[in-house]
């Protein structure tokens, strides 16, 4: 500022206030424009710099992707995109002291755009690593109906799969079976997604659900071996047999290396064999099949008497051994399979057979898990306990 | 050599202060007889305090837009120099500074003299000793010296630097419009005030700062402009470099009263670090100043190089102002003991730094250290005592308030820069509780403030805000007699009140005036009075009408002096009655109480 300004303009306030704003205007502009030129350079550097980190963050290389996206922050320190990545790197460094400074970045972020989905997702991450329910549930909901830059509607369901996920680690079975609804509700006609949303079920466990889903992806893919697969498997475990049956058959027929399904059909098999309550069969073959489950039951009886050393023929022995009930109530009911004929008995079957499931349940629990018909009849019994409650 | 050039070289704190500005003082004596042409002709439309207000605005406008320059030179600076991604164990890291520090130090030796240290002392200079004047040059050489230090990674901050662009660039307007010496002398904090807000994004700190440290005593009759001008470069750089704080905030709490002990621990630890940073400046500053001239071209290098060496060595967190890792140790990226390395390393490479002569200030290292020592000690403390509920972020920030209070000695700005900078007032019990133990800690091991010292390493006494908080103030009760017994009243005759003061020793006699005020009659005027027959006229009526002053006992005495040649006594009245006397203030008890003996004796 020259010392000897020549006084040519009379120095009246107006005037100096006038020359003043002038000069402040004038420097302005000058300033606007060198920051501009120096934001500009500054945002291409940045650039670069996002890259570099992007690149060392996919590759798993978070402290230098942490470095990289602070130097491209500190080029351009409001740019949201860099912060977010910067947050997700902190996040996924797996340093717990990380998780603060990316929560940081992520709430300053969320101050700015709530609504924003991408930054509620990374929140509800920060918060699912922390391990609180109660946050993450709220930003990924926030997620969920907040607003995607593409493709909303695959990013919502990620976004709902991923809480899910989150809830079954946390073993928050009746929020995740809730969550699990809406996603079924709202999934695409994609088999994958069907399935992924099927495997969901099964985890969570609901296993009627998985096999809906599983047959949505069999109406859309006939032949998806893992749907063929999936649903058998559900089937089985929901107590199906018959529908399990019929999809694991396929299954193995279009896999034919599937052990598990081979397995899970074998055992399909035997118990639609042996299932006297199948609806669709004759009186005959009912009682033929009680009675084969009867004398089975005594088998298995004896057998686990002599595993466990219960003498159950010297009846004078004082062994207080529940096997020794069972045999009574099983030597009880013998002479009542002669009258499964007859009409007027119509409670017998249920009598007989409730014999039969306590054998099986009981020597289950004393010698251990059985194989064959005794697996089949136990597998019986307590899918008829489950429906009974 | 010009007059400017011999005010850079005496302002510069490179030569003690022997000549005080005898060119300004004539040259601002000189303006005063144009200035009243100036405002001879604003009449009716401006006067002069309307004039200053609206130029602090201006100030604060061009103060902004410069330090959003010097920001925009220190990070280019630092990109060019040292590269945008951080790198240890980089031979970069030491060279260039060493370089840098060459460079600087040529420049301050041979084109900016008046650049050299934080800016802050030398801006109190121009407000006591040189009317306020502070050459151009400077702002230009404190620009370029200061964005090349700090970005070749001194470990120095901009503040201080931004505070004296903006006072001399206030200076410099203020003698271009041959404003008053009066108002000249007051633009210099003004400026300071918007350099120094705009460099710390915080105006109310920054106008407590130039309050505590550059005037040096609360006027009223400057604060609007120096808050003007603060709010309008802050407004100005917020609009080029957006609103951001210096930091990202995290969650600060303060939950149970208890944890205040913690606080107060965090207090004493920061008084004695600010001690210790303090001395370490005050020792090695005046005997690297000692040394032959031809080393201080060498001294910033020496500088740059031990600052590179540590960063190169593993730390680079401490190299230039550091905001950057002052905010990773707010979000707890650091583990307590690197934390205390880093405090110690800042202490170290600060001293170097300054001491050697590199222009750049002490704000930023200072807050710095405060952070790094808050959340060492916070994270230990949370160790022995896992109860406690504050974060380190709590701790971080209220570490940095701790190290401004001892270590620049700015109580209130201490904690309304925390209050700022965080934009939380939940903190403020802890802030206030730690900022008082650290400066009564740093008070009572370190008599002199920073500033003071470097200001008196220099051969200059400024006065200052500690100073006038604990001068004993002498006031009108502490120098008041007794009422004395024998009080006259105008309305009784000569001859009664000649008769009354027969038995008294005093020599001077209050007399009560009707309605209301007072005044005084001697022995001798009396006694004079009696001889010439007035006996029996009323006091009043021979006594002179004008009645004597009163004085209040809680004025100060000062105010007792302007009275006491004129008077041979004055009442001391309550302020709630005037009606009722105190008590009397004579010439001799006045005198008394300044320890000196009545000029009339």
């Amino acid at each position: 500022m020259s010392r000897t300004l020549p006084k040519l303009i009379p120095r009246s306030a107006p005037v100096i206030l006038l020359m003043l704003t002038l000069a402040a205007a004038v420097s302005f502009a000058g300033v606007s424009h060198l920051v501009t030129r120096y934001n500009l350079n500054q945002q291409a550097r940045g650039r670069k710099l996002y890259a570099l980190g992007l690149a060392a963050a996919n590759a798993a290389r978070y402290d230098e992707a942490i470095a990289a996206f602070r130097a491209a922050l500190s080029c351009e320190p409001t740019n949201s995109q860099y912060q977010l990545s910067l947050a997700r790197a902190l996040r996924d460094s797996n340093d717990p002291r990380r998780l603060d400074e990316a929560e940081s970045y992520l709430i300053a972020l969320w101050q700015r755009s709530p609504q924003d989905a991408a930054v509620n997702l990374a929140l509800a991450r920060v918060a699912a690593h922390r391990g609180s329910i109660e946050d993450a549930t709220r930003y990924y909901h926030n997620a969920m109906y907040g607003a995607w830059s593409s493709d909303p509607d695959a990013n919502r369901n990620r976004s709902r799969i991923e809480l899910i996920e989150f809830l079954l680690r946390k073993n928050a079975h009746a929020q995740a079976d809730s969550e699990l609804i809406a996603l079924a509700a709202a999934l695409p006609p994609d088999p994958n997604a069907h399935l992924q949303a099927a495997q969901l079920f099964e985890k969570a466990p609901d296993y009627s659900g998985a096999l809906k889903q599983f047959q949505e992806v069999l109406h859309l893919d006939p032949l998806n071996a893992a749907a063929l697969a999936g649903a058998g498997a559900a089937a089985y475990q929901s107590g199906n047999y018959t529908i399990a049956q019929r999809y694991l058959r396929s299954a193995v027929s279009a896999n034919p290396g599937d052990a598990e399904s081979r397995r899970l059909l074998a055992s399909t098999e035997e118990i639609v064999r042996a299932n006297p309550f199948h609806t669709h069969i004759s009186d005959a073959e009912r009682n033929r099949r009680i009675t084969a489950a009867f004398f089975q039951a005594e088998d298995r009886l004896t057998h686990c008497a002599q595993q466990a050393g219960v003498d159950l023929k010297n009846a004078d022995k004082p062994t207080a051994s529940p096997l020794r009930g069972l045999q009574a109530r099983w030597l009880l009911a013998e002479p009542e399979l002669k009258l499964l004929r007859s009409p007027a008995e119509t409670d017998l079957p249920d009598a007989i057979m409730d014999v039969v499931f306590q054998i099986e349940q009981q020597t289950a629990l004393i010698c251990g898990p059985p194989q064959g018909l005794d697996a089949a009849l136990l597998l019986i019994s307590q899918k008829r306990e489950a429906a009974s409650q | 050599m010009s007059d400017e050039s011999k005010i850079d070289q005496s302002m510069g704190d490179s030569a003690p202060i022997v000549n005080p500005a005898a060119p300004p003082l004539t040259q601002s004596v000189a303006r005063v007889k144009s200035s009243s042409r100036l405002f001879s002709t604003l009449e009716g439309v401006f006067h002069e305090e309307v004039f200053f207000l609206i130029l602090s605005v201006f100030i604060g406008i061009f103060s902004g837009l410069a330090v959003v320059c010097f920001r925009l030179a220190i990070d280019w600076m630092h990109l060019a120099l040292l590269g945008p991604l951080p790198e240890t164990h980089s031979w970069r890291l030491f060279v260039v500074p060493s370089l840098a520090g060459l460079v600087v130090a040529v420049l301050v030796m041979r084109v900016f003299p008046g650049v050299r240290g934080s800016g802050v002392n030398q801006t109190k200079s121009a407000l006591y000793i040189f009317n306020g004047f502070i050459p151009f040059r400077t702002a230009v050489g404190k620009f370029i010296c200061a964005a090349l230090a700090i970005g070749s990674g001194q470990s120095l901050g901009p503040e201080d630097p931004s505070l004296q662009i903006g006072a001399s660039i206030a200076s410099a307007l203020g003698r271009q419009l041959e404003i008053s010496r009066e108002k000249l002398r007051l633009m210099a904090p003004v400026g300071a005030a918007a350099g120094l807000a705009a460099a710390f994004n915080a105006p109310i700190s920054a106008v407590l700062f130039v309050i505590e440290e550059v005037i040096g005593r609360w006027s009223a009759g400057i604060l609007g402009s120096v808050v003007l001008s603060a709010v309008s470069s802050v407004v100005i750089v917020r609009s080029f470099l957006g609103s951001e704080p210096l930091f990202r905030i995290p969650v600060t709490t303060f939950k149970r009263p208890s944890e205040l002990i913690a606080y107060a621990v965090l207090g004493i630890v920061g008084g004695f670090a600010s001690v210790m940073f303090a001395k370490s400046i005050g020792y090695l500053r005046p005997r690297l100043k000692a040394l032959p001239r031809w080393t201080q071209y060498l001294q910033p290098a020496l500088a740059g190089f031990l600052v590179g060496l540590i960063g190169f060595l593993g730390a680079p967190q401490i190299m230039g102002a550091g905001y950057g890792a002052m905010d990773e140790a707010m979000h707890g990226q650091y583990a307590w003991k690197f934390l205390a390395i880093l405090a110690v390393l800042k202490i170290l490479a600060t001293t170097v730094s300054f001491v050697s002569g590199t222009p750049g200030g002490m704000f930023a290292p200072t807050l710095f250290i405060g952070a790094m020592l808050g959340g060492a000690v916070g994270d230990i403390e949370r160790i022995l005592f896992p109860h406690l509920t504050g974060s380190t972020g709590t701790y971080v920030l209220v570490g940095m308030g701790v190290l401004f209070a001892g270590f620049l000695r700015v109580p209130m700005t201490s904690v309304f820069m925390v209050l700022e900078v965080s934009g939380n007032y939940e903190i403020i019990v802890p802030v206030i509780v730690a900022n008082t133990c650290s400066y009564v800690v740093s008070r009572s091991l370190q008599s002199i403030p920073i500033f003071d010292m470097l200001t008196r390493q220099d051969g200059l006494i400024l006065p200052s805000l500690e100073e006038e908080r604990e001068e004993a103030i002498l006031r009108v009760e502490d120098a008041m007699l007794p009422v004395p017994a024998t009080i006259l009243s105008a309305q009784d005759y000569v001859d009664a009140n000649a008769h009354r003061v027969q038995d008294s020793t005093d020599s001077v006699f209050l007399v009560r005036m009707h309605p209301s005020g007072w005044n005084a009659v001697s022995r001798d005027q009396l006694q004079r009075l009696f001889r010439e027959g007035k006996g029996e006229l009323t006091l009043a009526s021979v006594l002179p009408a004008q009645s004597l002053p009163s004085l209040y006992p809680d004025l100060p005495l000062d105010s007792a002096l302007r009275y006491v040649n004129d008077y041979l006594i004055i009442p001391v009245v309550n302020r709630a009655d005037l009606h009722r006397l105190e008590g009397i203030v004579s010439r001799e008890s006045v005198f008394q109480k300044y320890g000196a003996r009545s000029p009339r004796q």
